[in-house]
Parts: C-alpha cells; sequence; structure tokens
C-alpha cells in the first residue's frame, strides 16, 4: 500500500508540474541543470580561487540546506496555492479526509516522494553534469561522486526541517516558532562543533554517512508523528463590513486610466482577506537571509574584502519584486472574470497597479531596515530610485511573459532562460555600479541614473505588449 | 467535436443533453468565448464569438460548471462586483433577498456551501438581466426549493423575451423548461428535438435520451 501510494504520489506530481508548463519545458528542466552542473564544474578552479577549501565545501551544504528548506516550503504553501490558482484541487495527500487512512502515514510517504522526487529530477542530472565536467576540471570523477553523496543528506535536511515547522504549523504558530527555533539552535551547535557529519564523512570517512542521513531524517520522522488531524472551523467567522467593497471601489476609482477600478477593487481585497501579504514580507525575508549569507560568506572566504552597500541591496529588493507579482497571482481562482466581459490583460494589470501602489511599503520597508543597520541613510533615496526602476522593469517583463500564471511558466525551462537573460545583465551593471559608488562617485551616479532610464523606458515597452500577448488567453 | 451545427431563436429555452464528457462544457464555452474552436464558426446575437468575445460577454450572462465565486467576497461583494464591472444600475437588495443571503451576510464565499456558492454564481448571472443565459448544470447542489424558485424565474425571464442556453444531464428538470432541445453524444449532435412535437408523439425526452445515447 506504501509502495502504490507512493508511486501515485510521484505520478501525480510530474502530471502536475508538467500541466504547469509545457510538457517540453518540464522536460528540458532536468537539461538546464546538466549544463549548470557541467559549467560549475568546469570553471570550480576560477570560482573558488582563494577560498580555503573547507569553507567552499561549508557553502555548498549550506546551499543545499536552503534549497531543501526552500522545497519543503513550496510543499508547505502548495495545496494552498493550487486550491486558490485552480479552485478545488484534489490530490493524494487529501485522501485522509475519505479513506481510512492516517495523516501520518500520507505526511510520511509524501515526504519520501518529495526527496525522491528532487533526487531523480535535480540530484540525478546534476551528477550527470558535474561528472561530464570533470573532463575539464582538475577534479577527480570519484571525488565529485563522493560529494554528491554527502549533498544529498543536506538537502534532506534542509525538506525536512521546513516539513517540520509546517507539520507544528498546523497546530499553532507559537509551536511552528519553537520547532524552527530549535532547528536552527541544533544547526548553530554543529556548526560550531565538528560540522556537519555528511561533510565530516566527504573530507575524512568519518563518521559514516548513515549518522549524517539519521540525523537529516530525524525532523521528517518527528514531522509525520506530530502532523495533527485537520478541522475546518465550525462558524466561519464575518469579514470586512457591509459597505467595504463600495468603499474600496470609491477608493480605487484614480486607477481608471490603467485598469477596470471594479477589479483592482477586488484585488486590493483578496490581498487584505487572503493574508498574502505577511506571505510576502517571509518571502521577501528568506532570499534577502540568503544574500547575507552569501555577504557573510565571502568576508570570512575572500582575501579583498566585498561590500555590499545599500544601492546594491535596492537591485536585489528590486529584484524580489517579481515574487510580490507572483504572490499576487496566488491569491484566489481566476476563472470567476472569465464570466464577465473582461480579458486576461485587464486582470494582469490591476495586479500591477496593485503592486506600484499597494505592497510598495514591503520593500520600501526592508530598504529603510537595511539602509538603517547599514549606517548609510544619505543612499537611502538613491537606493529606492534603483530599487523601483529595477522593481518596475523586472515586474513588467514577468507580466508580459508570465501573465497570470508566474510560477508554473517559471518550470518552463524556456520561458526561465528568456527571463534569466532579460532580468541578469542589467542586475550585474547595476551591482557592479554600486560596488563603484566609493571610487567614482559623480560618474557612477551619471551611469546608475542613465541605466535606471533605460529600464524604466524598457518598463514602458513590456507594459504596452501585454495588451496583445494576453488579449485571446483563457483564464483558467 | 465535430459536426455541431444547430441554431436557437430569442425567447427559446434551449436544452442541450448529453451524457458526461459528451461535450457539452466545451460547446459552451465555446459559445461563450472562453476557448476557442480549432474550426468552424459560432455566432451569438449575430456576433462572431471568436472575433468579439467580450462583446458576447457584456451581453450574456454565463454560469459554468464546476465555478466557484471569489473565495474572499461576501455574496454581496460579488454582486457589486458584477454590476461595476458591466456598468449596470440594479438593485443588488433585491438579489440577495431572493437567494436568501441573510444569514451570510459577512461571510466571505470561501465558508460557504456548494449549494450557497451556486446561489452566488446564479445571482451573478441574472443579475445584469442579460438578453442570453448560458447556464452548464445551474441546478447541482441546489436544495428543492431553490430549484422550484430559480425553474420559476427562468420561466418568466424566458416569457419576458430573455433567451437560456442550458446544460444538463437531468433530463427531469430539461423536459420542465425547454421547448427545444438536442442531444450530443461523443462530440456529435444526435437529434434536435421540439419538446412539443415529442410529447405529441407521446415518448419522453428520457425515451429519446436512452435511444440515442445507449
Amino acid at each position: 500500500m506504501n509502495r502504490l501510494l507512493l508511486w501515485r504520489m510521484l505520478q501525480e506530481e510530474v502530471r502536475l508540474n508538467s500541466s504547469f508548463a509545457s510538457r517540453r519545458g518540464f522536460w528540458l528542466f532536468p537539461l538546464l541543470v546538466v549544463g549548470a552542473g557541467l559549467l560549475a564544474t568546469a570553471l570550480a578552479a576560477e570560482l573558488t580561487a582563494g577560498i580555503p577549501y573547507r569553507e567552499v565545501l561549508l557553502g555548498l551544504h549550506f546551499s543545499f540546506l536552503f534549497y531543501g528548506l526552500f522545497t519543503g516550503g513550496l510543499a508547505f504553501f502548495g495545496s494552498d496555492f493550487l486550491e486558490r490558482i485552480f479552485g478545488h484541487y484534489a490530490l493524494v495527500t487529501s485522501l485522509p479526509e475519505t479513506q481510512p487512512l492516517s495523516y501520518q502515514r500520507v505526511m510520511g510517504i509524501y515526504f519520501c516522494k518529495e526527496l525522491l522526487f528532487y533526487a531523480l529530477f535535480t540530484f540525478a542530472p546534476l551528477t550527470l553534469g558535474v561528472l561530464l565536467g570533470t573532463s575539464w576540471s582538475f577534479i577527480v570523477p570519484g571525488r565529485m561522486l563522493r560529494l554528491m553523496a554527502s549533498l544529498l543528506p543536506s538537502f534532506c535536511a534542509g525538506l525536512a526541517g521546513a516539513f517540520l515547522v509546517a507539520s507544528l504549523y498546523r497546530r499553532s504558530l507559537y509551536a511552528a516558532v519553537a520547532g524552527g527555533g530549535t532547528l536552527l539552535l541544533v544547526l548553530g551547535a554543529l556548526l560550531a562543533g565538528d560540522g556537519l557529519p555528511q561533510l565530516a564523512w566527504y573530507l575524512d570517512g568519518s563518521p559514516p554517512l548513515p549518522l549524517g542521513w539519521g540525523l537529516a531524517l530525524l525532523p521528517a520522522l518527528a514531522a509525520a508523528l506530530l502532523v495533527g488531524e485537520f478541522h475546518e472551523q465550525a462558524l466561519p467567522p464575518v469579514q470586512g463590513y457591509r459597505e467595504q467593497y463600495r468603499e474600496t471601489l470609491a477608493s480605487s476609482e484614480w486607477s481608471r486610466r490603467w485598469a477596470v477600478p471594479a477589479v483592482v477593487a477586488k484585488e486590493r481585497l483578496d490581498l487584505q482577506r487572503s493574508r498574502t501579504g505577511i506571505k510576502m514580507v517571509f518571502s521577501f525575508a528568506v532570499p534577502l537571509m540568503m544574500l547575507v549569507f552569501v555577504n557573510w560568506f565571502l568576508d570570512r572566504g575572500l582575501p579583498l574584502e566585498v561590500e555590499f552597500n545599500t544601492i546594491f541591496w535596492g537591485v536585489m529588493v528590486g529584484f524580489f519584486g517579481t515574487m510580490l507579482y507572483s504572490w499576487l497571482n496566488t491569491m484566489d481562482d481566476s476563472s470567476f472574470y472569465a464570466t464577465l466581459p473582461l480579458q486576461v490583460p485587464d486582470l494582469v494589470r490591476a495586479r500591477l497597479v496593485l503592486f506600484g501602489t499597494v505592497t510598495w511599503w514591503i520593500p520600501v520597508l526592508f530598504m529603510g531596515l537595511i539602509a538603517l543597520l547599514s549606517r548609510e541613510l544619505r543612499l537611502l533615496p538613491l537606493a529606492i530610485f534603483v530599487m523601483a526602476a529595477v522593481g518596475l522593469y523586472i515586474v513588467s517583463y514577468t507580466a508580459w511573459i508570465t501573465g497570470l500564471r508566474t510560477n508554473s511558466s517559471l518550470y518552463d525551462a524556456s520561458i526561465f532562460a528568456r527571463f534569466f537573460l532579460v532580468s541578469v545583465p542589467p542586475m550585474v551593471l547595476l551591482a557592479i555600479l554600486s560596488m563603484a559608488l566609493e571610487q567614482a562617485l559623480p560618474v557612477v551616479m551619471v551611469a546608475l541614473s542613465f541605466t535606471c532610464l533605460v529600464l524604466l523606458l524598457a518598463t514602458q515597452l513590456f507594459y504596452g505588449r501585454i495588451e496583445h500577448r494576453w488579449a485571446g488567453e483563457e483564464f483558467d | 467535436m465535430r459536426d455541431v451545427s444547430f441554431s436557437i431563436e430569442r425567447g427559446d429555452f434551449f436544452g442541450l443533453l448529453g451524457p458526461n464528457g459528451a461535450g457539452k462544457t466545451t460547446l459552451l464555452k465555446v459559445l461563450t468565448g472562453q476557448i476557442r474552436a480549432t474550426s468552424g464558426e459560432a455566432e451569438v446575437l449575430g456576433l462572431p464569438v471568436a472575433q468579439q468575445p467580450l462583446e458576447v460577454r457584456s451581453r450574456a450572462g454565463i454560469v459554468p460548471e464546476q465555478s466557484t465565486p471569489p473565495s474572499f467576497l461576501t455574496p454581496r461583494e460579488v454582486l457589486e462586483l458584477v454590476v461595476a464591472v458591466r456598468g449596470c444600475e440594479v438593485d443588488v437588495e433585491w438579489w440577495l433577498e431572493f437567494f436568501e443571503f441573510e444569514e451570510a451576510e459577512g461571510r466571505i464565499c470561501r465558508t460557504l456551501s456548494r449549494g450557497q456558492r451556486q446561489k452566488v454564481m446564479l445571482a451573478a448571472a441574472f443579475i445584469a438581466q442579460p438578453e442570453v443565459l448560458f447556464l452548464d448544470e445551474p441546478f447541482i447542489n441546489l436544495d428543492p426549493l431553490v430549484q422550484a424558485k430559480v425553474r420559476d424565474w427562468l420561466g418568466e425571464y424566458v416569457a419576458g423575451g430573455g433567451t437560456v442556453f442550458l446544460n444538463t444531464h437531468m433530463l427531469e428538470n430539461a423536459e420542465r423548461l425547454c421547448n427545444r432541445a438536442a442531444i450530443i453524444h461523443r462530440g456529435r449532435i444526435r437529434s434536435l428535438i421540439e419538446l412539443e412535437q415529442l410529447r405529441s408523439q407521446g415518448t419522453t425526452l428520457e425515451a429519446l435520451f436512452h435511444e440515442m445515447v445507449a
């Protein structure tokens, strides 16, 4: 029975993912991973020059731990996403609602499915790419295989940690915070001591690898054991007040030039009542933490000091605007709009209006905090300008190429590649300019302003193409 | 779908009948501009659907199958949204009373029962008094009292010059309401029926349906 459920869940995952993107796009993704592994290995010597070997390995393990946390987080929000975007979506995980199966058992199998899915669709192609890359590198293939074997438990630990927090969150927010805190303490203790067992195994062959696996799997076991039963509220709460929509509509009238005010008002209420704003803040905090970690890693490892100033963070925070737009697309199933005289571009534009007006405080809040902590408040106005230009550029491009299906479209390797090509070069240029700010202030200021101007012009171009690209598309 | 050809007159109550998976919903989606036909043409109220889907939808009321109203709006707010988008002036209160939403005041649609959500969808389609209604299994999840109420309202609507295109496999409702019908099976129209003629022949829609589909 367990094996059958596992197999069905795997089939479901593949079908679900290939329905998000085109089938070709989905199957191209592992190829993209092979290429990334090949390049990383071939360029390993250049990429890690000057960084102590142990630090490189620690960085890799941390990256895979974060990757596990991220994918586990996706699983946590997954059912919520699907229900909101596609209406009611019956998945194998919902079987305990109607069949004599426990949530514990289903969650345990679901974890195994996640591990297997990512092992097959990312680890296996990455290993292949890495092995191919050794032909152009000084690294011995056997050593790389051993490294990949040691990285898998780190990914598993991240995944299991996310599952444990999700499982505790079903019980209460406090339990989730306590569980997450405990995990961080354990991780800190491991790092302060001899480090991760799997890393020690890779370096010295001792302790044995199963110890690393055991520690990684413990949170998953706890997650399955602690998962609570789900009950809907007996008495649904009253939300809002009688005049709320009409008042929101009246205060959205100003947006008529860009969007349909009635749609903007509806989306504003969705944003408020779905509590998507809280998720947006968290989704900003996680990649920023990752960047802080990278900064720390570079500071520790590189002989030269790299200082990320507030302008640099402005570029990054602006780039993360894509996530805000993506969140706006996950608030609710949009099929109802198909019953009205509206088209997909009407909704895309309404969400862009929302991005530019209602959710602006999230990146600005982060920028304020960053400037304050870096003691660079003098750079804040310029950083906010850069952030706004980058944010508008990247979000209008995202809206143009992904429409209402940002998350699922980026699973398509061809769309992802285009997104990468359009977003990364200007980000790199702006990041370099930000780092040169102290060396040649007037020149850099002119260059920054010019680049931002170009980005704003491109924004206008992308925005204008939304109508043509999405006018004939279906809502569902 | 193949060889699908039929026309409906203004004031018709037309039923499209067929077993599950026959192509009823696909046909309705083509007629309301939700999907594009790979070949052929469809016109609604004299408008080509593929070229002018917005114009068709602005003059039609639609209740799709298995569709739900916006999750985070209350029934009142959904109706206010529809009125604002369509730019019509109608009494939202009348429809809230008609579908007995008093007890659902302040509750977002996500927390309503399936039947209540279906009532919101019906109210959202009826409220603008469109020229034509496209209804896909509209009676599903409704209790018998509400079903009777909706049937009566639809009867008055057609008597007042409205046109209804009803997708259903609930033959009893089709027999009671429709003056014309078609049976679709495996993507093809198998029969076009005048209900009065059928009655005069002493047979029933159910008998004909079994004959065509079995």
